[in-house]
């Protein structure tokens, strides 16, 4: 396989196991809040608007290439429980990155999320709902990576809340846990490529698999605020009532069509913090690998995201069709 | 490129400060405190939320350890505070639970207990 291909496979593989830098919803059920997650997708349906999304890392590749993502995100909510994002991401790659070696900046393709919230249960702070995310072919640039066909990904999304817990488990009350099963599906199954020895003149063909990749993470949070509004009120500062301190994980398992990928899992356990205000969050999360193929080093990742339903409830914040949020349990009861 | 985006992210913040009046309307804080123990029974429970309230659609219910209610009923609302006055009550674990409509229309919903005993 020539340079040239070798440096493109590898790159490709490698942005296609790093994080995703896009941003993700917010959810209210009932006591619980869960806040946007910055690595992974958790079950919110929402308009909001995450911008920027920063993030730095040192790629898997051999040699390892330092890469710098800046994205943002809009989601808008057809109706209550249906909503579609779109989002792009600026990716930086230094030397010896890229197809020539020299580094290279570019957009990846542009994804758009199709999401509809099929169950809730405040009751439980139980939430799930599923999801198809488009990755489109040939929108970004092929030098940092992006492919020239498209990408199909179902994904199943759940969050629970551990808030019916009994009164001798209060402490872990706050706690609460989201994940995310998606099957990435490349529109393509493999790409070969015709070229030319240049000592012998003779004609060589280089084929690169494009595998089928279960994507799966999740997350774990302990969340203040509901320790302060549901649990005890221990009189903290403000700022520190405001904290969701999380650890995130995102994981890629290559399952079929892997005869160039390997069959290994990559991807990186996330902890950091997510600080909620009213109307915005701003989170902060450590990347660290799991393994050398998932990277060099400890990378970061940064992200304000702003609540456009709390900003801007009757326009931008509404869904386009239907009510802009029936009671999560219904008035009257009493 | 640094020094601009900086600039940005600040004026971001400061358009968008915590203390908006717009938004879920959750719970801040309560009298009595969400999960402390008081020495003997309130006379009523109090609550303060992160924004202005619709008083036609919010409530708060109160049960004692025996799961009987002891609001009077009647909710009270004042900007982004709530009260209900209790009966007279004995000691033990009292549940609290709130449902409000803020004046953006969105709804929200929670429940805490506190401890009434020595």
């Amino acid at each position: 396989m020539s340079l040239h291909l070798l440096r493109a496979g590898l790159s490709g593989l490698a942005i296609m196991l790093v994080p995703s830098s896009k941003s993700f919803a917010h959810e209210i059920v009932g006591n619980r809040f869960f806040p946007a997650t910055l690595t992974i997708d958790d079950p919110g349906v929402n308009d909001e608007l995450a911008f920027p999304t920063v993030s730095s890392f040192k790629t898997g590749d051999d040699p390892s290439v330092r890469q710098r993502d800046f994205s943002g995100e809009f989601s808008k909510r057809i109706t209550e429980a249906f909503a579609v994002s779109i989002g792009p991401t600026y990716s930086h790659l230094s030397p010896p990155g890229g197809l020539t070696g020299m580094g290279a900046n570019g957009f990846q393709n542009l994804e758009t999320t199709f999401k509809y919230r099929v169950f809730k249960d405040p009751a439980h702070e139980f939430v799930m709902s599923v999801g198809l995310d488009v990755e489109w072919g040939g929108t970004g640039a092929a030098s940092v990576g992006a492919d020239p066909f498209n990408t199909y990904t179902p994904t199943v999304f759940f969050g629970k809340g551990f808030g019916d817990l009994p009164d001798t488990l209060s402490w872990i009350r706050p706690v609460a846990v989201t994940g995310q099963i998606g099957y990435a599906i490349p529109g393509r199954r493999s790409t070969t490529t015709v070229g030319i020895d240049p000592d012998s003149g003779d004609t060589t063909t280089d084929t690169e698999f494009h595998p089928r990749v279960l994507n799966w993470g999740g997350s774990i949070q302990y969340s203040m605020p509901y320790l302060k509004s549901a649990v005890v009120d221990l009189g903290l500062p403000d700022f520190v009532n405001r904290l969701i301190p999380l650890v995130e994980a995102t994981l890629q398992t290559p399952v079929s069509n892997t005869f160039s990928s390997g069959t290994m899992t990559t991807g990186t356990v996330n902890p950091g913090f997510i600080w909620v205000a009213n109307t915005f969050q701003f989170g902060i999360e450590a990347l660290i690998p799991i393994n050398r193929q998932s990277g060099t080093n400890v990378g970061v990742i940064a992200q304000l995201h702003f609540y456009l339903d709390d900003i801007d409830p009757r326009g931008i914040g509404r869904p386009i069709f239907g009510d802009a949020s029936p009671p999560a349990t219904p008035f009257g009861r009493n | 490129m640094h020094r601009s985006f900086y600039a940005g992210l600040i004026l971001l913040l400061l358009l968008f400060p915590t203390g908006s009046a717009r938004a879920h309307a959750l719970l801040d804080h309560a009298e009595p405190r969400v999960g402390n123990t008081v020495a003997t029974a309130p006379h009523e429970v109090t609550l303060w939320f992160t924004q202005k309230l619709e008083s036609a659609f919010s409530t708060i219910t109160v049960t004692n350890s025996a799961g009987e209610r002891v609001d009077t009923g009647k909710t009270r609302v004042s900007g982004s505070q709530m009260a209900v006055s209790l009966r007279s009550g004995g000691a033990g674990t009292y549940h609290v639970t709130w449902r409000v409509l803020s004046v953006d229309t969105h709804t929200s919903n929670g429940s805490f207990a506190f401890q009434v005993g020595p």
